[in-house]
């Protein structure tokens, strides 16, 4: 596991405690109900303190999925 | 404290702790302040597990007249803003803004207050209440330029304002100081607008945390710093008083020493609420007393006792003070102008707070006289806390008349002592401080939060004295609480029994428990001990009658009692509802 996946994951498992690490990986707003919009929000700020930068809501909506929110990661962590 | 470290805070809490049940008030999404006040309140708890519960979103008068009376939360935080008062005062709402809505907003206002406080008022007794005054600005839908306030702006902010010295009036709730708030998170970075109106949460992460710990402060207040122990030289005044002699040390604005003038001012101030104060001094201990004779000291002689001048170390000086307040080194503030002394004290004296005197600094000194202050100041103020002072003082003359005078049983005999049990006390702040803040001659150590003190003392069954004590030698106060329940017609459980090591020596202790056996009428009473780091004397007390120190919960029967109990000599006076009440 390369080490932004990893610490994405670690960010999912402070938000969501109860998510088995095995789920993590294959996790969307469509498989947990604990992941709603408060969550998303938390989430969001986590991963503001995990990875060092300001995140936008504008670009919440369309992170719904662990997928979706590791390659919004690579990107921004390219740029930076 | 960032939203990841709330988080884990959060998490760590023991599963099955005893739970602390927190209501959070307020018209806006509470997401942040709610993380961040369970993360404050979870470090200032380790051994509970708080919850807490939402009210409802837009409407905080709402949340508050809707709390159930028959089980109210542990604690209750309100954090009030603009918005809860008038619709209009919401970036998210689309009421207009204008001359007319501004004259109307400030009766609407008005209106809101009152209703909320009304709520307020309906609370009982039980659950601890924390309120915050409005932390955002006013949106610009005034008149006036900006760096101009306008009649409705300074008539709003008076009426909150007005409403919260109402509120607080009785120290029922706890209301934020929004001058420290300013300090902790400047008025700049409290509003992040964007998510203000797209998710309804107007704070910054800072502010909502910022916010969150001073909630938690108010709720959960650390326990009070019992005493000062000050230097003289450099630190009371400016000066040696041995070099200059007592007329030319200073603390004057003409002599440019007046931070010594506000710092006698603030122990005077101190000592006024019940915080004892005491000098320990290398120094002529004639020249001293020629010192304290000045007229112009802005700290009382009176409000100082004891005074220790010698040429001997200073942590024995510390030890002697201790002993005569009979209180622990981690109750105490040592302040002095030498880090030398401040080493040498806190190497002798494990757990004492040292704190330099930065004499050259002001900056420096203004932030020390805010950390005493922090460390020392009270909610509220008791009649007990005017006398503590003064029993102490007439304790020691009590202990000196008693190892230098007659035989133990008379002098006992001959201090005219009564002992008053009220039974009345139950909603008395004095004796749940009492029970809170006791460590020798604590039955187990348990600290109570309000709502569960409520709890247990008004259950039916519910066995409750505070004791207050006076002797010729002056009154004592209130100066021990004991609470239980009756089960059945044979036996009593006591469930918080404390006494203030003031008070020791005088076998008060005995006839509390002569006083529970005679008044329940009970065979036997059970007592939830727990063993203490700190309930050494309430242990030897107890090894009288079973014959070795408890260990864990035990039994003391009427005949153990009566076998072992000694002579007693006090005036008993016993207070009942009725008569508390006048």
């Amino acid at each position: 596991m390369d080490e932004t996946r990893q610490r994405l994951t670690n960010c999912f498992q402070t938000v969501f405690p109860d998510l088995p690490e095995a789920e993590i990986a294959t996790a969307s707003t469509s498989t947990i109900s604990a992941w709603d919009s408060v969550a998303a929000i938390t989430l969001m700020n986590v991963m503001e303190d995990e990875f060092g930068f300001e995140m936008d809501l504008d670009d919440l909506a369309d992170l719904d999925s662990f997928d979706k929110i590791y390659s919004y990661l690579q990107k921004r962590l390219q740029v930076a | 404290m960032t939203i990841t470290e709330a988080l884990r805070i959060t998490q760590r809490a023991p599963r099955d702790a005893r739970p602390l049940a927190v209501t959070l008030a307020c018209g806006f999404t509470p997401l942040h302040v709610q993380t961040f006040l369970a993360a404050h309140l979870q470090k200032a708890l380790p051994d509970r597990k708080v919850t807490i519960a939402l009210g409802l979103y837009g409407s905080l008068a709402a949340t508050l007249e809707s709390l159930p009376d028959a089980a109210p939360p542990d604690a209750l935080a309100i954090a009030l803003e603009w918005p809860d008062l008038d619709p209009r005062l919401d970036y998210r709402s689309a009421g207009s803004w204008g001359l007319a809505a501004a004259s109307d907003i400030v009766s609407s206002a008005r209106v809101m207050l009152d209703r909320i406080a009304a709520a307020l008022a309906r609370i009982p007794s039980g659950p601890r209440v924390a309120l915050s005054l409005p932390t955002l600005a006013l949106p610009p839908l005034f008149h006036t330029p900006g760096w101009q306030a306008s009649e409705p702006e300074l008539a709003l902010q008076s009426a909150v304002f007005q409403f919260a010295a109402d509120v607080a009036r009785g120290g029922r709730i706890a209301v934020i100081n929004p001058q420290r708030l300013a300090e902790a998170s400047s008025a700049a970075a409290r509003h992040d607008l964007k998510s203000d109106l797209y998710i309804g949460l107007p704070f910054t992460t800072e502010h909502a945390d910022k916010l969150a710990s001073q909630l938690a402060l108010a709720l959960v207040p650390p326990s009070p710093k019992k005493g000062i122990i000050s230097d003289l030289d450099d630190t009371l005044w400016d000066g040696i008083v041995g070099e200059v002699g007592p007329d030319a040390v200073t603390w004057d604005l003409t002599s440019h020493s007046h931070q010594h003038g506000l710092y006698q001012k603030l122990l005077g101030s101190l000592a006024d609420a019940g915080t004892l104060i005491g000098i320990a001094s290398k120094n002529d201990p004639a020249v001293v007393a020629k010192a304290f004779e000045r007229k112009d000291l802005l700290l009382r002689p009176q409000q100082v006792f004891p005074i220790e001048v010698h040429w001997n170390a200073k942590s024995g000086s510390v030890a002697r003070i201790l002993e005569t307040w009979n209180i622990a080194a981690d109750s105490v503030i040592f302040v002095d102008d030498s880090p030398m002394e401040l080493a040498e004290v806190a190497a002798a004296h494990p757990g004492i707070e040292c704190v330099l005197f930065p004499k050259n600094d002001h900056k420096a000194f203004l932030a020390m006289l805010w950390h005493l202050r922090d460390r020392c100041g009270k909610e509220r103020v008791s009649k007990d806390d005017a006398l503590r002072l003064e029993s102490i003082r007439q304790g020691a003359a009590f202990r000196e008349q008693a190892s230098a005078g007659a035989a133990p049983e008379t002098f006992l005999q001959q201090i005219g002592a009564s002992v008053t049990f009220d039974f009345s006390a139950a909603g008395e702040p004095r004796v749940l401080e009492l029970v809170n803040k006791t460590n020798q001659f604590n039955l187990n150590g348990r600290r109570y939060a309000q709502a569960d003190w409520q709890k247990l003392v008004s259950d039916e069954s519910a066995v409750l004295a505070a004791v207050r004590y006076e002797d010729k030698f002056g009154p004592l106060g209130t100066i021990a609480a004991v609470a239980g329940q009756l089960n059945g017609a044979k036996t009593l459980a006591i469930e918080a029994w404390v006494m203030s090591c003031r008070a020791f020596a005088r076998r008060i202790e005995h006839q509390t428990l002569k006083m529970l056996f005679d008044t329940t009428g009970v065979s036997a009473i059970e007592f939830r001990f727990t063993p203490t780091e700190k309930n050494g004397p309430l242990r030897e007390f107890f090894a009288t009658f079973l014959g070795e120190e408890p260990q864990s919960e035990f039994r003391l029967t009427r005949q153990q009692f009566e076998a072992k109990c000694p002579p007693l000599y006090h005036e008993v006076r016993e207070m009942r509802r009725a008569e508390a009440h006048g």
